[in-house]
């Protein structure tokens, strides 16, 4: 290997201190299922030692890594078993349910990670007992916590679209906005409902550990929406093509980081190696948007028409250029386009420039779908399920994770602004179409699995 | 061997580099390769050393550097090499 160049070392450190270089989590997954317990109160017990001790040292390697190497690491994350699975046997109730959010919150407190993700169900096809009880529980847990992060799967595409569930979970957001309605219905922000969702996934607040998985495992999600929109802006005159390297080129020197982060997190903790999340992930911070690199590319504002043009070829080239940087790539793996988390976003929207419509059209060509929007908070539960509907059905069609996050914020309206503060920022309310989709999401039952899953 | 690369980066004058050297002389920290450029005022300088044969641990050398580069008006950074590695080289 040759001798490291002084201009390499110069552009690696350039890319931390100035344009927002970083690894933006490292997520440790943990599997729950050898804590299941018909007793609730040794379930809770053993879900508490299970995840401290696992966890132990998940920060002080953390920190040590990003020392020794000089990257910042943003986030340090759990992710765990699926609640609905691993409650069954002992939650009699909702509020049993609850009680495990407690746990989680405390075990998170203790190993000093901001976010724990896993409160969730899987309920693509239908919805058991546990999975509904957990399902109801949502809005009491997420209301009386801080770091628990919940999701509901509800479709996939070899299932098919769980119609019932969909239209719980409009019921469920809607209660979930109430209960927090004195923080801008911040509750919300911590509920994901998904198609396609992956087990792997280290972003919250979509993270679980799905069933496929080992005991542990580290998953790392890199970032690098700042060091992107750099290197576009110096391909600013390049045709496609230009553009196409540029990003790719970025993307894979983005994700040598990452790759180096697992690779050492994992040694260090004892724990194997899972993936590698490509996803380009931004923040509120100026200079770490997605919002910015579409506008780099040409665009006046995101939302203008070529929006999602531009977008299909940032995610397109972000994979072409990460794929061969890691051993192992899952997760989201795609560009995310969250309002309130990436501050050009929130502003092209106040200018009038995007629309809840074309994020809609954006989402089938990125990850994730439609996240951290905030809506007024007398829009109707049958209404929000109708959102959810269409943006399943992107996912299940287009055979990809497709997920939303949307945030009726209580006793707001357009014109008003929501504040959810730290990374989860501030967004200004959006207007959602008025008429209604009641007679269509009230039907019941279940929308059958597409012809292009049928392939035995 | 364990490299790790020192980045140098601040406004020139005399002894900035005998004190950096001098720390890592006291510590048993080899130098294997050192580049600089100095453009009007400003010095930037990258050395290559082994940290295999101190006694400090990564965390005390990087803070002590952080203690010389205050007194000289420096940025100091130390990192292992891998990142660079990993980075540039397929």
């Amino acid at each position: 290997m040759g001798m490291i160049d002084p201009y390499e070392v110069l552009e690696t450190n350039n890319m931390i201190e100035r344009e927002n270089l970083d690894v933006r989590t490292v997520t440790m997954g943990i599997s729950l299922m050898d804590c299941c317990d018909p007793d609730l109160d040794a379930l809770n017990m053993k879900i508490y030692d299970k995840i401290v001790s696992t966890a132990r040292n998940l920060i002080p390697v953390a920190e040590e890594i990003s020392l020794e190497y000089g990257i910042p690491i943003v986030n340090k994350r759990v992710s765990i078993t699926p609640i609905g699975i691993v409650g069954a046997s002992a939650c009699r109730s909702p509020e049993d349910f609850v009680t495990i959010a407690h746990t989680l919150e405390k075990a998170a407190q203790k190993i000093g990670i901001n976010f724990i993700g896993g409160y969730s169900a899987l309920v693509a096809k239908g919805m058991t007992r546990s999975d509904r009880m957990l399902i109801d529980s949502i809005p009491e847990a997420l209301g009386s916590t801080e770091r628990v992060c919940a999701s509901v799967g509800v479709a996939t595409t070899k299932i098919g679209i769980n119609m019932d569930a969909v239209r719980l979970m409009g019921d469920i957001i809607k209660k979930t906005a109430q209960r927090t309605a004195d923080r801008d219905s911040i509750g919300c922000t911590k509920l994901v409902v998904f198609c396609n969702p992956p087990d792997d996934n280290p972003f919250m607040a979509g993270a679980f550990h799905g069933v496929t998985e080992t005991d542990a495992v580290i998953n790392v999600g890199v970032s690098g929406p700042g060091v992107v929109k750099t290197a576009v802006s110096r391909a600013r005159d390049g045709d496609f093509e230009t553009l196409c390297e540029t990003i790719k080129k970025t993307s894979f020197k983005v994700t040598r980081v990452g790759q180096l982060v697992a690779k050492e997190a994992s040694r260090r903790l004892g724990v194997p190696f899972g993936i590698v999340d490509l996803s380009l992930a931004p923040t509120p911070a100026v200079g770490d948007s997605i919002a910015e690199i579409l506008q780099e590319m040409g665009l006046e504002m995101v939302g203008a028409p070529g929006t999602t043009a531009a977008l299909a070829i940032l995610n397109d080239q972000v994979k072409k250029g990460g794929i061969m940087a890691s051993s192992y790539v899952g997760g989201l793996s795609g560009a995310f386009i969250p309002v309130s988390e990436d501050s050009s976003m929130a502003e092209a929207v106040t200018a009038g420039a995007l629309t809840l419509e074309k994020l809609e059209a954006m989402t089938c060509v990125c990850s994730v779908g439609l996240d951290m929007i905030a809506v007024p908070g007398n829009t109707a539960p049958e209404t929000l399920a109708g959102i959810i509907a269409d943006e399943m059905a992107i996912g299940m069609i287009n055979q990809k994770t497709t997920a939303v996050r949307i945030i009726p914020v209580i006793g707001k309206d357009i014109g008003d602004r929501a504040e959810f503060g730290g990374l989860l920022g501030a967004s200004p309310i959006m207007p959602v179409n008025r008429f209604s989709c009641g007679g269509f999401v009230n039907r019941g039952g279940r929308i059958p699995a597409p012809i292009h899953s049928f392939k035995n | 061997m364990n490299r790790t690369i020192v980045t140098l980066v601040g406004k020139d004058m005399v002894g900035i580099i005998a004190k950096v050297c001098t720390y890592f002389a006291e510590n048993n920290i080899n130098i294997l390769d050192i580049a600089q450029t100095t453009v009007q005022d400003f010095i930037n300088m990258m050395m290559i050393v082994d940290t295999s044969k101190t006694d400090k641990s990564f965390s005390q050398m990087t803070e002590e550097l952080d203690k010389i580069g205050d007194k000289i008006c420096c940025t100091i950074k130390a990192q292992h090499e891998e990142i660079f590695n990993m980075m540039h080289r397929v």
